[in-house]
């Protein structure tokens, strides 16, 4: 009952709190009225009667307060004041509002975006059943550095499926770019991302179709396959998207048949939404492959296979590396022609994340670190604004303020700047998330996917209010444990400044600075390492030439259509103006390994040696006039030509490097060998390129489109030289090749420069944002120190006038200034190098030819550091000697 | 006239109040006259007290509240002890007798007189 009373009176209170207080002053009114009454009566005059009358109540104003106090809604009603307070005096000082909210939208904004980036792409990478058994087998070469990834050959992937115990199950995926099909016809006619798989592929990632039947190892051998060429049964799993657009999404799909190149696949199953490749992506449709002995699947030498695997369940790694171990010391006796049986396996996560997981924990690091910054620096704001306002806290509560109304004043406004940031922040988000899809989009797998969900929301938030409270306790505690009289006394004392409180604030800049010290060196190391890439020797060059790719449907175009296409479009593009020259090539060099295949010497001093004669070499189909096109040298003999068509012998060309491996001592010119099941005489030797833009180099062999046009569909990118602009010859080109084929699509047109630099494509992106938060930190830190200086400065006015009055100079003045600042700058500098050490442990992996102490990043950034940090302590130091010092001492 | 007063006991005037309120409704002013009346002018009501006791007594449900007309003809609150108020009326006073023959058990004691320990 008294519950019910309680509550409602409460309430009543709160809702009726006009007419509660007017009654309240009524009632208040009639004790004074009969109070003067009485006093009258007694004697007194009017006047004097009225007076004590009010004074026996004690102040009416007063009393309004306790009464209020006593009605229980003190508490909410003061809040309304504080925030209404709060927002008043906030928009009084909008620099500081603005400055506030700003630097907690970019702290809370950006760690948003970047811990959702992070938490798609590290945290979550592999949407499938228990991901920590997916494995990711590589082969091992004997000749290239440890490091070197070999995909595998479908002669050791058959031994890996049926002989590894510790593998549940085992599949191979031909992760190849042009393994595209062609669907549709006429106008309606386009590409579609193909992944032939092995007959246990849906096994391994554990999702079966969400309609109709995966494949099973029957459908690797099954009606239509062709063993020759590793296509398996003409049977097709469609992905959800393809099903919707080919069968409107129909359930009576299955069974029916989509043509792909011409050729009929019956529909086996629908893949359900959402599914992606763990290491191809978006895929439209999986068809099985054929592993039984043929041509490529018997070569022990053709690496051409992305094997993964699931491990049984809680089987360690190891014991199913030690298990390979063992098997491929068997193999390497079963296939003594092999160049390589080792192999070794990958968490797949691990093999899907790669270097990117490095990239993803540096810019989480920093993000951390500008979190900090960003709250030191608040903080700080707080801290000098909470001192500013130590005059106007001492009267309020030498008015009779209570403490604790005092310190939740300050929490509240520290509470509205951080709800006001958090939603900045929520905008800053979005955009930087934008911002990082585009950046990154590339080179960080999975990226596409980054959205932002309702659980970052709330993590933005509960940042945001744990800052309020972490930056808004301590000043406020602070300043309310200021005694009000010693307080009001200080501001004739404080002639030298609180010495205590300035200690406090030094330090967070020297930490501020500190922070952004380590910062500078990591873009500064990554701006190093980019420079070296740039420097690297590729073996050809990229500037100035246009690459795109064609596809040319199986549809319409047989192998010989095919090589007759891509001849004369080398032709006629060759006489479009400024254009120099113009070949195609099945895989742009630098932009990684694409085709291994074993390349046996069948002449030469190693003929007839088994090891030193056989080589994994990266296999190229090219044509035109590819290497005018790149500018790779010709080193000896001649280049292909229009006699090296399909009725002559297989010629190939070599590069130093691989002539110099299977043919040392003698001229390889003259000498054959034999790969991709074919016996080639060599015809000339080129200059070595890069496989990776690291520059590593690799051993080549290039074949002639023509002679090669029957063996698949090579899709080949096209290069373009001119010596005009990029863009003209690309609506030049774009123009010839509708003249020829109207329905021909020029995919992906870009400069060459751009298409081999994807692979600093990661590094740049590391950059930027590095290089953001670099700035985002050397600024926050310059704002601390210039903060805290002029803070100092305005402290010691008085003292600076004392010193002027008693003759000091000007230039001593501000020397005394700029010694304060760059002292705590030199403090943060050293503890800076320190936490450099500390960044070199996950910089290692991103720097290219650059040590991670590096003295001219190292003295850069302290240069760099230094001036920045100068010009910040100018400002102040120079209004320091402006003082005057009759205006100072009054 | 004023040196003789003192101040209420602490806790008492929620007490006083009940006591006064149960004899007949009344209005603030009236309370702390009467309570001074009463006390034969020794104890002196703080009006700023009685107000925010007043709300408090109000809050809890041992009076209510209503807006009357006084033989001098003017509006003023007047304050009435509601079941709950009795009730409490009652609790009071039994803790009060218990705590003042408990105080002067201890006044009255010649225990603390003795002095010196032994």
């Amino acid at each position: 009952m008294s519950l019910v009373s309680d509550l409602y009176e409460r309430l009543r209170a709160l809702f009726f709190r006009a007419r509660e207080d007017r009654e309240m002053h009524e009632e208040l009114q009639f004790h004074v009225d009969m109070e003067t009454e009485r006093n009258r009566r007694s004697g007194m005059n009017t006047g004097e009667a009225r007076r004590q009358g009010h004074l026996a109540l004690g102040g009416v104003d007063q009393i309004s307060e306790e009464v209020r106090d006593a009605r229980g809604t003190r508490l909410l009603e003061d809040m309304k004041a504080d925030v209404a307070y709060t927002a008043r005096t906030l928009i009084r000082s909008p620099g500081f509002a603005i400055v506030a909210i700003l630097t907690l939208a970019i702290g809370i904004g950006g760690s948003t975006a970047v811990y959702s980036a992070v938490d798609a792409v590290l945290i979550q990478p592999l949407p499938y059943q228990d991901p920590g058994q997916l494995v990711r087998l590589y082969m091992a070469y004997d000749y290239h550095n440890s490091d070197y990834h070999a995909w595998v050959t479908p002669v050791h992937f058959l031994d890996y499926r049926s002989r590894m115990s510790s593998f549940e199950s085992t599949a191979a995926l031909l992760t190849y770019s042009e393994t595209g099909a062609d669907i549709g016809r006429g106008d309606a006619g386009r590409r579609i991302r193909l992944l032939p798989v092995s007959a246990d592929y849906f096994t391994v990632l554990r999702v079966p179709p969400a309609l109709g039947r995966p494949f099973d190892r029957a459908a690797e051998d099954g009606p239509g396959a062709v063993a020759d060429i590793g296509i398996g049964a003409r049977s097709v799993v469609l992905s959800q998207s393809l099903w919707r657009q080919e069968f409107n999404g129909d359930p009576g799909a299955i069974g029916r048949t989509l043509v792909m190149n011409g050729e009929p696949f019956v529909v086996a199953g629908v893949m359900p939404a959402g599914f992606v490749d763990p290491i191809a992506g978006t895929i439209d449709a999986w068809i099985p492959m054929d592993l039984r002995a043929g041509k490529d699947v018997s070569n022990a030498n053709n690496h051409y296979l992305t094997v993964i695997a699931r491990l049984r369940p809680g089987l360690p790694i190891e014991r199913a590396e030690a298990e390979l171990d063992l098997l491929g010391t068997e193999l390497a006796k079963q296939y003594p022609n092999a160049a390589n049986s080792r192999a070794r396996l990958y968490p797949l996560k691990e093999d899907v994340v790669g270097t990117s997981s490095r990239v993803l924990e540096l810019m989480l690091g920093a993000v951390a670190l500008v979190l900090i910054l960003v709250c030191v620096n608040v903080a700080n704001l707080l801290l000098v604004r909470a001192s500013e306002r130590t005059q106007e806290f001492a009267l309020r509560s030498a008015l009779g303020a209570e403490r604790a109304r005092l310190i939740r004043q300050l929490l509240i406004e520290s509470l509205t700047l951080a709800i006001a940031g958090g939603a900045a922040g929520l905008v800053v988000a979005r955009l930087g998330m934008s911002a990082i899809i585009v950046l990154g989009g590339g080179s960080i797998p999975r990226l596409s996917a980054l959205h932002l969900e309702p659980r970052l929301l709330v993590f933005s938030f509960a940042l945001s209010t744990l800052c309020a409270v972490g930056f808004g306790l301590a000043p406020a505690l602070r300043a309310a444990q200021t005694e009000p009289g010693e307080s009001l006394r200080e501001q004739s004392r404080s002639a030298t400044g609180g010495g205590a409180r300035m200690r406090t604030r030094e330090w967070l800049v020297a930490a501020q600075v500190a922070l952004a010290f380590v910062l500078l060196v990591g873009t500064g190391l990554l701006v190093a390492s980019i420079q070296r890439l740039r420097q690297v020797d590729l073996g050809f060059e990229p500037a100035a030439a246009l690459a795109f790719e064609l596809h040319l449907p199986d549809a319409r175009y047989d192998s010989t259509a095919r090589a007759r296409f891509y001849d004369a479009f080398a032709d006629q593009a060759g006489t479009l103006r400024g254009v120099t020259a113009v070949g195609g090539i099945s895989k742009l060099p630098a932009t990684g390994p694409y085709h291994q295949w074993g390349t046996q010497a069948l002449t030469g001093p190693y003929a007839n040696d088994e090891r030193k004669g056989n080589v994994a070499a990266e296999q190229r189909i090219v044509s035109g006039r590819y290497f005018q096109a790149v500018n790779i040298p010709l080193l000896d003999g001649r280049l292909f030509d229009a006699t090296d068509d399909a009725r002559a012998p297989d010629r190939a060309l070599v590069s130093k490097s691989l002539a110099e491996a299977l043919f040392p001592g003698v001229r390889a010119v003259g000498q054959r060998l034999n790969t991709g099941g074919r016996v080639s005489e060599i015809i000339g030797v080129v200059g070595d390129v890069a496989v990776n833009a690291e520059g590593d180099p690799d051993q080549y062999v290039y074949h002639w489109h023509a002679q090669w046009a029957g063996d698949r569909n090579w899709a080949l990118v096209q290069i373009l030289r001119t010596s005009g602009s990029l863009d003209a010859a690309q609506a030049d080109a774009r123009a010839l090749l509708t003249s020829m084929d109207p329905q021909l699509v020029m995919w992906k047109p870009m400069p060459l420069s751009d298409a081999v630099g994807q692979g600093e494509a990661q590094r740049t992106f590391t950059l930027r944002v590095l290089g953001c938060f670099a700035i985002v930190a050397l600024a926050l830190s310059a704002l601390g120190l210039f903060g805290v200086l002029s803070y100092g400065v305005r402290l010691r006015t008085r003292e600076f006038g004392i010193r002027m009055a008693l003759g000091a100079q000007p230039g001593a003045i501000r020397r005394m200034v700029m010694r304060q600042g760059l002292t705590m700058t030199a403090i943060g500098t050293v503890a800076g190098l320190l936490g450099a050490v500390a960044l070199s442990r996950i910089m290692v992996a991103l720097v290219f030819k650059v040590s991670t102490f590096d003295p001219r990043v190292l003295g850069g950034a302290m240069l760099f550091m230094g001036c920045v940090a100068a010009i910040a302590a100018y400002l102040p130091a120079r209004r320091a000697t402006r003082v005057d010092p009759r205006t100072a001492l009054q | 006239m004023a040196d003789h007063r003192t101040d209420l006991l602490q806790g008492t005037l929620e007490m006083l109040t009940l006591k006064t309120l149960a004899l007949e409704p009344m209005h603030g002013w009236g309370i702390a006259q009467r309570i001074q009346q009463m006390s034969q002018d020794v104890f002196l009501v703080t009006q700023g007290s009685l107000y925010p006791a007043l709300v408090r007594m109000r809050r809890r449900g041992w009076v209510t509240t209503s807006w009357k007309i006084t033989e001098n003809n003017r509006r003023a609150r007047y304050y009435e002890l509601t079941a709950a108020g009795r009730r409490q009326l009652t609790v009071e006073r039994a803790t009060w007798a218990r705590a003042s023959t408990a105080i002067n058990w201890i006044l009255d004691s010649q225990y603390g007189l003795a002095g010196g320990t032994a």
